[in-house]
């Protein structure tokens, strides 16, 4: 991936093992592929005699392409009309690149839009994104906190936005205070725990309720995944009532985009867009004056966001999505793309064919 | 589709349980099994406790409805709850999928070697991270909820007023099923009764969720319980010898107030050491009666010594899953088609490699086969 410099992720060799077992006809790795991890070119030159390396361009001229997180719009131009892509792609909340894969013919397979007849991802690791989270905002509550770690000090509050995939391992995580180890070793001083309050949409409305919740929170967790991304769940002017001394922790992490229809903002108004390189914002920093000034920001508390929390632990990041992808891949190379049927007898089949660029669209715009 | 011929033939007996277990495979897993190519043999009446016709199994001529002994006596015996009793009408060589619970079943394994029985623990059937994949803790946490805000209704006409407060459920325990429980709180146990007091502006759920750190912590847990309508026993105790809950602190808890147990853990008063409720003085129920009031007789069928002087409304279920067989068994369907995919792709047990695909793996972890050779080097050594 060609993305900030603190994104390191690559995929494992057990994921070019399993392309081998599949029959894969070759396997192009660009050169510098899993060293960011610190895993040697040759563990994957190992696992297959049918694994090459390659320069970028070549990975992307290869008949299936497979990068975790979406290549550059330039980048994709370069992609073989028929092509396929599996890559974490966002349909929904980038309907601009969305219309560009269609328009180029590239046979786009949404990872996050992998799902079965329930809406449940089959490819996430909302774990990761949970517990690297909620680990990186206590360590800033920890580093602020002037009794974090005596008995005599409250427990904390957290106020948990959204209660489904995200936030119920929010809600986890936060009890333990994203770090096990931490926990039993405050558990073991007396130290209080941490209670975690869990409201969803049918709560988040109500502005009262919601006014005496965040005077009580020490971290907000926004964990939601609205219905409507143009309005924020809790708007800027509502962040006065945090504690001066509260800690915002973005674990939806959408964008803002304003020139799209319907426009894009986050669920909690005013807060920067973070990645690996940078994910802590203090209220004074630099990130907020680089919002667009169509968002309010007036109301800033230590905030921390990550356009991909999992990435804080690369390996173990990708042996999940590894072990996830294996089933995909077997579908996309098993039979041709146009073959791929939405009511075949395999639920993997399905659910990949649902999230085929030209069959996610025909569905939204039928 | 294109169908492939496979030689593998599957049973699906029902099971025989209480009359509250009404849970059998539905008709796709069979379906799906019939379009790979295999035999498929379900026994008489399969599903029929939940509603299905005999004729809805039978999706084409590979699938035939025969008595419960042919069902057992195929290659590969699917069957939900470990078939007790009847293990000897399977074949020896012949593989079975059920939860089989080794680690705690001793006698069972033992058993099944001697039968030559191939068995896979659908329990045990984990991923590399140690996660089960085939496992319904949601339904657990969705089905105990569910019941316990149809026992708050009753007891609690507010409950459906736009005028009040929030709703405030306190679930203790953060785990896996705790995890469950707190979204099934935020959505009343059920998504229609919460789109529906949602659109008549009625105030949701504030669904506090604590863990050890808190539960143990005498003066903030008593604090709680008063501010609480809904409880909900979530926990993993490390000591099963003592309550969590104290029965005298229950009446903390507002009269209204209901009591959710998913842990359901028995009293084993004479077990060493012995096993008591994380609330003390609550009956335990199962699939055929699951809510107690305040006056059921169930209280005084508590072992004598268990004090139950403070009573709130308790809903309490062995068996939470099946509650809502149709939705259960979906959902294991689901868990389990491709992995039964996989076992008809490899033409049985014995062709799944420990070191195969995800699934392989996978199900190779959750067979007998695995609990008896040693650990394969590659799963003790990391990628990095």
């Amino acid at each position: 991936m060609h993305k900030e410099q603190a994104e390191r992720r690559d995929f494992l060799p057990d994921l070019m093992a399993h392309l081998d077992r599949i029959g894969a006809g070759e396997i192009v790795l660009e050169a510098g592929y899993g060293l960011g991890m610190g895993v040697p070119i040759d563990a994957y030159l190992e696992v297959s005699d049918r694994v090459r390396v390659g320069s970028y361009e070549e990975c992307l001229d290869q008949d299936v392409v497979v990068v975790l997180r979406c290549p550059e719009p330039g980048e994709l131009r370069r992609l073989r009309p028929g092509a396929v892509l599996l890559s974490m792609l966002h349909y929904p909340t980038r309907p601009d690149r969305t219309a560009l894969l269609a328009d180029l013919g590239v046979r786009a397979v949404s990872l996050d839009a992998i799902t079965d007849r329930s809406a449940r991802r089959l490819v996430e690791n909302l774990e990761a994104v949970a517990w690297n989270g909620v680990r990186a905002a206590f360590r800033e509550i920890q580093q602020r906190h002037p009794h974090f770690d005596h008995p005599s000090r409250r427990p904390l509050h957290v106020t948990c936005l959204g209660s489904g995939g995200v936030g119920s391992w929010a809600a986890f995580a936060a009890t333990r205070y994203g770090d096990p180890q931490l926990r039993e070793s405050l558990v073991a001083s007396n130290v209080p725990g941490v209670e975690v309050t869990v409201v969803d949409f049918d709560l988040t409305w109500h502005e009262d309720y919601m006014f005496g919740r965040l005077e009580q929170t020490d971290l907000l967790i926004d964990a939601t995944r609205r219905a409507d991304p143009s309005r924020p769940v809790v708007s800027n002017a509502w962040l006065a009532a945090l504690p001066a001394d509260g800690v915002i922790l973005d674990l939806a992490c959408d964008p803002y985009d304003l020139d799209v229809v319907p426009p894009v903002v986050k669920g909690i108004e005013g807060v920067p867009h973070g990645s690996l390189d940078r994910y802590v914002f203090p209220p004074e920093d630099e990130a907020y004056e680089l919002i667009d000034p169509r968002i309010d920001t007036t109301n800033r508390r230590l905030a921390l966001s990550c356009y991909s929390w999992p990435g804080l632990d690369p390996v173990g990041s990708m042996r999940t999505y590894g072990e996830q992808l294996e089933p995909v891949l077997s579908v996309v190379l098993g039979k041709p793309v146009e073959d791929w049927g939405l009511d075949g007898a395999s639920q993997v089949e399905r659910a990949v064919a649902r999230a085929e660029v030209s069959r996610w669209l025909s569905v939204r715009t039928a | 589709m294109v169908e492939r011929a496979h030689g593998l033939t599957f049973g699906f007996p029902t099971m025989h349980k209480e009359a509250g277990e009404r849970r059998d495979f539905l008709p796709p897993l069979i379906h799906l099994l019939a379009d790979l190519g295999c035999e498929v043999y379900v026994e008489s009446g399969i599903g029929s406790r939940m509603g299905y016709l005999d004729q809805e199994y039978l999706s084409s001529s590979r699938v035939r409805v025969v008595d419960e002994d042919t069902a057992y006596r195929q290659e590969v015996v699917v069957v939900l709850r470990a078939p007790i009793g009847k293990f000897e009408k399977l074949r020896r060589g012949a593989t079975l999928i059920s939860m089989l619970h080794f680690p705690t079943r001793p006698a069972r394994v033992r058993h099944l070697e001697e039968l030559g029985i191939d068995a896979v623990g659908l329990d045990t059937i984990e991923d590399d991270e140690g996660r089960r994949l085939v496992v319904n803790s949601k339904a657990v946490a969705w089905n105990g909820l569910e019941a316990a805000f149809a026992m708050l209704e009753r007891r609690w006409p507010r409950l459906t007023s736009p005028a009040r407060a929030p709703v405030r459920v306190t679930v203790m325990g953060a785990g896996e099923i705790g995890k469950h429980a707190v979204e099934a709180a935020t959505k009343y146990g059920n998504a229609e009764r919460s789109d529906l007091l949602m659109r008549y502006g009625v105030p949701g759920v504030e669904v506090v969720t604590i863990g050890r750190n808190l539960t143990c912590d005498d003066t903030y847990l008593l604090g709680r319980l008063s501010a609480t309508d809904v409880l909900v026993d979530a926990t993993k105790r490390h000591d099963a010898s003592v309550p969590l809950i104290r029965n005298d602190w229950l009446g903390r808890l507002p009269p209204h107030a209901v009591i959710c147990d998913l842990v359901v853990d028995p009293y084993l008063l004479d077990a060493d050491p012995p096993t008591v409720r994380g609330i003390e003085g609550i009956p335990q129920g199962n699939l055929d009666r699951f809510t107690f009031d305040v006056d059921d007789p169930a209280w005084d069928l508590l072992p004598p010594g268990i004090p139950t002087d403070n009573r709130r409304a308790v809903v309490s279920c062995y068996s939470w899953p099946g509650v809502h067989p149709n939705r259960c068994m979906e959902l294991y369907g689901k868990q389990l088609a491709p992995l039964l995919e996989m076992l008809v792709e490899r033409g049985g047990i014995a062709g799944v490699r420990p070191d195969g695909s995800f699934h392989e793996r996978a199900f190779y972890r959750g067979s007998l086969r695995a609990r008896l050779r040693p650990v394969p080097v590659g799963e003790l050594v990391g990628t990095s």
